[in-house]
């Protein structure tokens, strides 16, 4: 009885896959891992929008020489444990020609490491950690890496913004302590001494005995790392505690929650990102345009960079001509393409060269503050 | 002058745990089970003080629907996930408590959508002079206010009131309390009724405090409210409102000095450790 309801449920299930097969014979498939549930989920709904805002720009425009792009969408929970298998089943079952993760660094590393193994382009839209390019020659990121953004934040408060005695409060993660060894290492260049330095995990969102401590320490300015749902609470209780000192964060701050939840108290609050909302180029206009219609609320940086990985993606497919994966990581590592997120071309790692861009908050929403375009102090690492 | 002002961080984020580790204890208490969804009630009630704020305009409604909701959906997890399983080992509750709770998380996200919300307009945010330039916002005076005010309440209610004295006779003895004409049911759904408010009011709180409340908000505290009964002894009410405002302060001045080597969470299960190393039934129980 079971045996044959096994055989029967087998049978339709290949048949299924069948039919799916020749419906999208035309297609070009894109595996796409995201987190859809989970603690990350909000952060994976952006980046969704953004990757399907990507694929209809794309397909709109007559798709990629003719064919139509097709996204392979995964829930991976931001868990390696979720993206491995993940990652197999895109390569070996869905036959995709290349991989993007839309995920943060734990899921990113195990998935890049399968498409690396198995020749298969993989590109990291956001996830920061050092090691997921190191996977091999067809993994690419279109992000910054913590260190190159932590440079940039140094810059930022040492030179431009003339603060030298700096208080840090670094994320406890990858994406935290990357950006503060990147902070420190140009600490020196721009005349910061860091007086103090907090760590904090990023299941916290109440800092009070940091805030306290802090206004003890009275620093001239404040590098924070973090997301908009740490970082939102951490502003609003600075604020609230009357430290009024500029407050310096990064592209985790880069979403219109942040703003959401430290209200008032986010006013001023500056940041190292890769999207600029006041650009007047039309690409980035029409991300943010796009994004708001299809989303129903203001594009974010983890929106942006998904939809920049694919149409970096895209980009290379068109070139390329065929999905023939060893030409098309070839044609991904000479990529010369203005994105919303600004020119994208990548070092001999598979690493992202492009400038920062300053935001900071001005009448609740994000604004163009300054571009950091300096290529040797934001260099990747190319090995 | 720094160290009362942490020491007043701690004491806050102490009354917070308090108010959560309350119904736990008090569950325990009653029925020998670990409530881990009590966490999930946290997380509902945070989430009704910011939706009925923003609708209303009013914190102190939020406050009081979100206790009263809370608190019936927390007799409604007593009947529906505990009741039938009761005669079963413990453990068996715990399990279904667990996968209650992680399935709550997705609940809230799917009802209330993936993204934090906030408070249109944060409510007690102004700034008070508290003593000799310690600055707090009233929002965190209130916390401890409001924990200060409900505890005593609670403490009334066990000492001076039929349903009290009953209680405290079913946790020392259920048989010998049932023969002498106490409704062990009408005390557990009180129970659970009290337990869920107090998380209820704790979720309120913390959404104040952070202009935020997620789907994952109770991940924390539904493992450190374990923490915090077991170090206050399992069962024993006042063991837990020691042991929340001790691990508040210990967290508080943890984060600052010691916060580069272990995070707050690691600092609260060190101690946990260290405690149960000397004390293996924990701080106040006897023998």
């Amino acid at each position: 009885m079971l045996k044959t309801l096994q055989a029967s449920v087998m049978a339709l299930l290949i048949s299924l896959a069948a039919s799916i097969g020749i419906a999208n014979a035309d297609t070009i498939k894109i595996g796409f891992n995201v987190p859809l549930t989970g603690f990350a989920a909000a952060d994976g709904q952006s980046a969704l929008h953004g990757a399907e805002l990507a694929v209809e720009q794309v397909n709109a425009n007559g798709g990629v020489n003719g064919d139509a792009l097709e996204l392979v969408v995964y829930d991976d929970q931001a868990s390696p444990k979720e993206s491995a298998p993940l990652a197999i089943k895109m390569i070996t079952q869905d036959e995709v020609v290349a991989g993007v993760s839309g995920s943060y660094s734990g899921s990113t590393r195990a998935a890049a490491t399968i498409f690396a193994e198995n020749n298969v382009p993989y590109i990291s839209a956001y996830a920061i950690h050092p090691d997921i390019t190191r996977a091999g020659e067809y993994v690419f990121r279109t992000s910054f890496m913590g260190e190159v953004q932590g440079r940039a934040g140094a810059k930022l408060i040492g030179e431009m913004l003339g603060a030298k005695r700096v208080t840090m409060i670094t994320l406890n993660n990858d994406f935290g302590i990357s950006l503060a060894n990147g902070f420190k290492e140009q600490t020196d260049n721009f005349g910061i001494e860091v007086i103090s330095e907090y760590e904090y995990s990023i299941k916290d969102r109440e800092f009070g005995a940091i805030v306290s401590k802090i206004k003890s320490d009275n620093p001239d300015a404040i590098y924070a790392s973090g997301y908009f749902f740490t970082a939102g609470p951490l502003v609003s209780q600075l604020r609230a505690a009357g430290i009024d000192q500029p407050v310096i964060g990064q592209e985790g701050y880069d979403s219109q929650k942040f703003i959401e939840i430290a209200g008032p108290a986010s006013e001023g609050v500056m940041i190292t990102t890769s999207l600029d909302r006041d650009s007047s180029d039309p690409m980035t206009q029409a991300f943010i345009e796009g994004f708001s219609n299809k989303a129903g609320y203001p594009a974010d940086m983890v929106a942006a960079s998904a939809h920049t990985a694919i149409l970096v993606l895209a980009d290379a497919l068109a070139r390329s001509g065929s999905l023939d994966k060893a030409s098309l990581r070839d044609a991904i590592a000479a990529t010369d393409l203005k994105a919303s997120t600004g020119q994208i071309s990548f070092n001999a790692l598979g690493e992202v060269k492009k400038d920062v861009q300053i935001q900071i908050v001005r009448d609740g929403n994000w604004h163009h503050h300054s571009v950091i375009s300096d290529p040797d102090l934001l260099a990747p690492p190319s090995e | 002058m720094l160290a009362i002002e942490i020491l007043i961080q701690g004491l806050i984020q102490g009354s917070i745990y308090a108010l959560i580790a309350l119904g736990l204890t008090l569950v325990y208490g009653l029925l020998r089970i670990l409530h881990v969804a009590h966490a999930s009630l946290f997380t509902l009630g945070g989430y009704l003080g910011v939706l009925i704020t923003n609708a209303t305009g009013s914190l102190f409604l939020a406050l009081l629907l979100a206790m009263i909701i809370v608190g019936f959906v927390g007799m409604a997890s007593y009947r529906i996930l505990y009741y039938p399983i009761l005669s079963r080992p413990p453990l068996i509750a715990l399990i279904a408590s667990i996968g209650i709770f992680i399935a709550s998380e997705e609940v809230f996200r799917i009802i209330f959508g993936p993204f934090s919300i906030s408070y249109i307009s944060p409510p007690l945010q102004n700034q008070i002079d508290v003593f000799s330039g310690i600055m707090l916002s009233e929002a965190r005076i209130m916390v401890v206010l409001l924990a200060f005010i409900l505890l005593l309440g609670m403490n009334w209610l066990a000492r001076q009131t039929r349903l009290g004295i009953a209680t405290r006779a079913s946790v020392v003895d259920p048989d010998m309390a049932m023969s002498s004409g106490v409704n062990v049911e009408t005390i557990r759904y009180s129970i659970f009724f009290i337990g869920s408010a107090f998380a209820a009011a704790a979720g309120v709180m913390v959404s104040l405090l952070n202009n935020l409340v997620e789907p994952t908000m109770g991940a924390v505290p539904s493992y450190k409210a374990l923490a915090i009964i077991v170090l206050g002894g399992l069962g024993s009410v006042r063991g837990a409102l020691i042991a929340s405002l001790m691990l508040g302060v210990i967290e508080s001045f943890g984060t600052i000095y010691f916060g580069n080597l272990l995070d707050r969470d690691s600092l609260a299960f060190a101690f946990l450790i260290l405690v149960l190393m000397i004390r293996p039934k924990g701080i106040f129980t006897k023998g």
